[in-house]
């Protein structure tokens, strides 16, 4: 919202300077978006009369043109078309100084002199208009200083006003009202003393279908109207504001509105009468009643919509837009103004529907006191009587629940103790009275009458606010509290969140994130197409319309993405996934994955075994480290079954996926596989892709930080090795664990250090077996004996062909 | 004669000990003077043929030699075990070492690490609550009016029903059936007070949504933290305090907090805050636009109407409750200028920090 600050000084009777107002009204009221400095003190700018007006010889678009300026009659070439002889002008003397910085010098345009420029109201810094040069009031003496005529340079503040307060302060009174309270002072004027004049007039009935559309309806008819160009002082405020001058009518329906905040019509008698008289009702649209509003376009209306008719004819779209065939033209000569209180919720409506966002709706919209329709038509009929000969021949309105302002009673402890800051008591009265509302002091209490435009104003809250603000947040001093020491509960699943993190982050992972949406396309790239997703039902792109059931889709384009920048990836997300479920709200599962790629280096074929350099093994070993480090030690690595979230079993590459199990519990608490090859071009990889995943509440449920010092081995280790040739299919974890069952107590570690893979299928493998004792040195005999039994055992059950 | 052979034998192995090069050399002489086939062993073997006195006399020399021939010898090897070659082995320290794979955490975790550490040492504890919330959590309760703009299909991402074929419940007006994704994360602050009774004071970091055009500037995903602190007494002083603390232990110097009118649903009076500009500490400077201060969220006093929602009495309670913008507040100490770098997963931006 615009405002003018001569305005609004002029409202208040501030002496406050521009600056003062501007921080006063920052930290005490509203939020000041921008401001502009307008007009200038037009120096050598005068108005001028036209007496010649001649085609320029070079040039279509020019013309020449001789001016009178009182002392002399300048040469001065112009482009605009809108001038004729006689017209008034404004004229930038050479030397004057344009509002924008260019200076008017004397110049030569194509081959013709020019000792000046005519003005366009926009080169004079007062509005955006450039339609044309301003043409001023004929009457004007040639050689006045334009500064007579336009007034004063101006400021033009541009302010936030928050819905709580757009029923007031979008008017210059409200604001007014709230610059007068930063000097403790009330404005002058008694807006709340204007009341409607007594007069009837038979021509004018006005009736409501229902109160729930329209609070209150006012209609005046004024006859003897001419219309024509406001005068120069209205058409420069409205401008200033962002508001175009029409014609003297609309204009000062427009100028109440910016005065006041409520938005009017104004409609030609002569086209809406039946017979000498109009009978206005206020009702509902009729379903697919349709009307030409002033824009030109066709609405078709249903029954949310409000309209003003007459006689079956639709007049106009309440609150919104006038009817294209109803307001008023040159040939008008009689009107009837419109001042009403439409249903908020309806004009948003409509608004909405038909994205018509004119003044009126945007304030409709967030409702009106009904009160204030009143001052605005009283205004509106002031003004026009004022500025024209037009005459008022009557009013006449329905008010069926007429508001009355309320009270509230203030208890001034509470306000104290909310503000922490003890106000006296005589400054909140004195605040409250210079914003409008009546304070008396009752005991501990503030018995306070709300005036009826403070819409927002219900509650003790609402007038602590306006207490509080008025008097100054800066004054109240910051202050600790009294608390009690005990120590805040930890958020042990954040705590653990943070610690995965970490230890990712040792391992040289980095952490992404990524949006909780993607694509119906991606989740058929990633195979997820048969598990039910949530959607949006008003996605902002194509790209994002379902909530993500898992964090792979996402990772995958990151690891598209960054490979064009590396050729290996090391990364990783913690993030919420969304399952639909039985409930209402979906279930939201916290989710790990981790996804690695590495360098694709020629591998040997046969011979050397290259499977621990794989991708597979490395995420192998980190999930392992990971699990250690969350105290995750019986866990292990399983061929994939029915266990781990069912949807990651769709990424997998069957040959090469694992479920990470903890021993003596069913369910798995994570996978671990490379992705699905056939995937990786949908997502245009051409690396393999291994991932790691966990659901993070499951491996929280399993982590534990306990820990228990197990005594170092005071006797030394004996070492054995055994290799074997296995055939294919036999599983390291077979071999692994025979050893150790057989080897109970005394192996404390076995190690794999050998891997070659033959022609025919066959492997061979080579472990360290290492033995110790906790109470004793063990012999050769022991160590040999126990490797005999675990010799005949692997050779017995698992077929495996010891090498000797 | 046995005595003398033996000191002979004392001084050739010192001499020769004490001239020896290299370690070979000093096992070499190990073995020549005291090893098994050596001549004080030898003589050492006659002992057993010689008069106790004169066994007990020898006896005694040749331990006290042989200590003395080892620990020379020890000695010697401790030395040349110790010693190098500098100049054989010089190396161009200006190689470039290889480059060890560092992992990062996202600059928005650290950052909420960093946050989430203040407020706990202040005694916050951290509440959490659903990413995908009902309209009465998000909304309702919140004393956001129904018609409210930001319940626009606009501003807000609703969800379709998730049953599918009956579309119908999110068309329902029963609020406690349809569902966002939360466009704050004030609906913590609800899910919270309908289990805890006051006095408490918690912080609610999170994701939320908002249904947006994205552009340098905006994102539809971003993280917001939201404070909240109710009690008998809380006032419009404890939240300045707080706030001070909070972003002077944050920038590690001291910033002050200003607070102006605004307004929320969800508190009564509303304030916008801003802090004094981390860079020229309030003089004016072009971070802060000359303003000297920096907008940073919106805060108030909790709306009675919001306590009663959750279950409280009306006007029992007083609280405050204030939350900012992550992002923001990295972009701000950082220097970043795109917001949706956080969310591109790209490594080259998230390697920066």
């Amino acid at each position: 919202m615009k405002y003018s600050y001569n305005w609004l000084r002029e409202i208040s009777g501030s002496k406050l300077s521009v600056e003062e107002v501007i921080q006063g009204i920052t930290m005490h009221a509203l939020e000041i978006e921008g401001v502009e400095k307008v007009g200038s003190d037009f120096e050598n700018f005068m108005v001028g009369e036209i007496l010649e007006i001649s085609k320029h010889p070079n040039a279509d678009k020019l013309q020449l043109t001789k001016i009178n300026v009182g002392n002399k009659i300048l040469d001065i070439v112009c482009g605009a078309k809108n001038i004729s002889v006689g017209d008034k002008i404004p004229v930038a003397l050479v030397g004057a100084k344009l509002p924008n910085g260019m200076e008017i010098k004397e110049a030569e345009i194509r081959g013709e002199k020019s000792f000046g420029m005519l003005c366009a109201l926009d080169e004079l810094g007062l509005g955006s208009d450039h339609a044309g040069i301003l043409l001023l009031d004929k009457n004007l003496k040639v050689g006045t200083p334009l500064k007579e005529v336009l007034g004063e340079d101006d400021c033009i503040l541009e302010i936030k006003v928050l819905p709580d307060r757009a029923h007031d302060a979008v008017g210059h009174v409200g604001l007014a009202r709230e610059i007068s309270a930063l000097d403790g002072g009330t404005i002058e004027f008694d807006y709340d003393g204007l009341k409607l004049g007594k007069k009837k007039t038979s021509s004018l009935k006005v009736s409501l279908e229902h109160k729930n559309l329209c609070s209150r309806y006012i209609a005046a008819k004024l006859d003897n109207i001419k219309i024509e160009k406001s005068p120069q002082w209205l058409a420069a405020r409205l401008g200033k504001c962002g508001i175009r001058s029409i014609n003297n009518v609309v204009d000062v329906t427009n100028y109440v509105m910016l005065e006041l905040g409520q938005p009017m019509h104004a409609f030609d008698f002569d086209e809406i009468a039946t017979a000498e008289q109009v009978e206005i009702i206020v009702r509902s649209a009729k379903e697919n009643e349709e009307i030409t509003i002033l824009d030109g376009s066709v609405k078709k209306m249903s029954g949310d919509d409000i309209v003003i008719a007459s006689k079956g004819i639709v007049l106009a779209l309440a609150g919104v837009m006038g009817g294209k065939e109803t307001g008023v033209s040159e040939k008008t000569t009689s009107i009837v103004l419109e001042a009403a209180t439409f249903a908020p919720a309806l004009i948003r409506k409509t608004k909405n529907k038909f994205g018509l966002q004119t003044d009126a709706a945007l304030r409709f919209e967030k409702g009106l006191d009904p009160n204030l329709a009143e001052k605005a038509m009283v205004r509106a009929i002031e003004i026009l009587t004022h500025i024209t000969d037009a005459k008022l021949d009557g009013i006449v309105e329905q008010y069926p629940a007429p508001v009355k302002p309320w009270n509230i009673k203030l208890d001034l402890n509470y306000a104290n103790s909310l503000l922490g800051e003890n106000v006296p008591t005589k400054v909140s009265q004195k605040i409250l009275t210079s914003l409008g509302f009546k304070a008396k002091k009752a005991g501990k209490n503030l018995n306070v009458v709300v005036p009826t435009f403070r819409l927002d104003v219900q509650t003790q809250e609402d007038l602590i606010e306006e207490i509080g603000r008025v008097y100054g947040y800066d004054k109240i001093v910051p202050t600790a509290q009294l608390i009690s020491i005990k120590p805040p509960a930890v958020n042990e699943q954040r705590v653990f969140v943070r610690k995965v993190k970490n230890v990712l982050v040792g391992q040289g992972f980095s952490e992404v994130y990524n949006y909780a949406f993607y694509s119906q396309k991606d989740s058929e790239n990633a195979r997820l197409q048969n598990f039910k997703h949530l959607e949006l039902e008003a996605p902002g792109n194509l790209e994002q319309t379902i909530l993500r059931v898992s964090l792979i889709p996402n990772l995958l384009k990151n690891v598209s993405e960054n490979l064009k920048f590396a050729k290996e990836l090391h990364l990783f997300e913690i993030g919420k996934v969304f399952l639909p479920g039985e409930n209402i709200l979906p279930t939201e599962k916290n989710m790990f994955c981790a996804m690695l790629v590495l360098e694709n280096k020629a591998s040997k074929k046969n011979g050397q075994n290259n499977l621990q350099q794989t991708a597979f093994f490395q995420a192998k070993a980190f999930a392992a480290d990971l699990l250690l480090q969350l105290g995750i030690a019986d866990h292990y690595f399983a061929t994939f079954e029915e266990g781990f979230e069912q949807i990651s079993k769709s990424f997998c590459h069957e040959g090469r996926a694992s479920e990470i199990r903890i021993t003596g519990s069913n369910d798995a608490v994570g996978c671990l596989a490379e992705i699905n090859p056939t995937m990786l071009a949908d997502f245009d990889i051409n690396s393999r892709v291994v991932f790691f995943e966990f659901e993070m509440k499951g491996l929280q449920a399993v982590s534990t930080a306990e820990r228990e010092f197990k005594a170092i081995a005071k006797f030394p280790n004996v070492l054995r090795d055994v290799s074997m040739v296995v055939s294919d299919g036999r599983r390291i974890d077979e071999i692994l664990s025979l050893i150790q069952t057989e080897g109970g107590d005394l192996i404390v570690d076995v190690d794999l250090f050998d891997i070659f893979d033959f022609a025919d299928g066959t492997s061979s493998y080579a472990f360290h077996v290492i033995f110790n004792a906790e109470d004793r040195t063990l012999t050769t005999q022991e160590a040999d004996s126990v490797m005999e039994k675990i010799i005949s055992k692997l050779e017995s059950e698992l077929k495996v062909q010891i090498r000797k | 004669m046995l005595k003398e052979k033996i000191e002979k034998i004392k001084e050739e192995a010192l001499a020769e000990t004490e001239n020896a090069k290299t370690a070979e050399e000093v096992l070499q002489l190990e073995i020549q003077f005291l090893g098994r086939k050596s001549e004080f062993v030898g003589i050492l073997r006659q002992l057993k043929d010689v008069s106790p006195e004169e066994k007990k006399e020898v006896g005694q020399l040749a331990n006290a030699v042989k200590v003395e021939i080892q620990t020379l010898l020890d000695q010697k090897k401790k030395n040349l075990a110790s010693t190098f070659d500098a100049k054989a082995e010089k190396i161009d320290v200006t190689v470039p070492a290889s480059k060890l794979r560092r992992g990062h955490l996202h600059l928005l975790t650290q950052i909420q690490n960093e946050i989430e550490d203040i407020f706990t040492s202040m005694g916050f504890e951290i509440a959490d609550g659903p990413e995908v919330e009902d309209e009465f959590h998000n909304f309702d309760a919140l004393n956001m009016p129904k018609d409210h703009p930001a319940r626009d299909m606009q501003d807000t991402f609703w969800l379709k029903s998730q049953t599918g074929a009956d579309e119908t419940r999110t068309k329902t007006d029963n609020p406690d059936e349809r569902m966002v994704l939360r466009t704050h994360t004030s609906n913590v602050q609800i899910r919270y007070m309908e289990k805890h009774q006051p006095p408490f004071r918690i912080i609610a970091p999170g994701r939320i949504y908002r249904n947006e055009a994205s552009d340098s500037t905006h994102e539809h995903t971003f993280h917001q933290f939201e404070a909240l602190v109710v009690g008998d007494d809380i006032n419009v002083g404890n939240f300045k305090f707080v706030a001070q603390q909070f972003f002077s232990k944050f920038f590690k110097k001291e910033i002050k907090v200003r607070i102006r009118p605004s307004y929320f649903p969800f508190t009564e009076p509303s304030f916008e805050f801003d802090i004094s500009c981390t860079v020229c500490g309030g003089k004016g400077c072009s971070a802060c636009k000359n303003a000297g201060w920096l907008e940073i969220g919106g805060a108030g006093m909790v709306n009675q109407n919001v306590f009663v929602a959750a279950g409280y009495p009306r006007g029992k309670y007083q609280g405050f409750a204030w939350g900012f913008g992550l992002e923001r507040l990295a972009m701000m100490k950082y220097k970043i200028s795109d917001i949706r770098l956080f969310h591109s997963g790209d490594l080259r931006f998230i390697k920066q920090f």
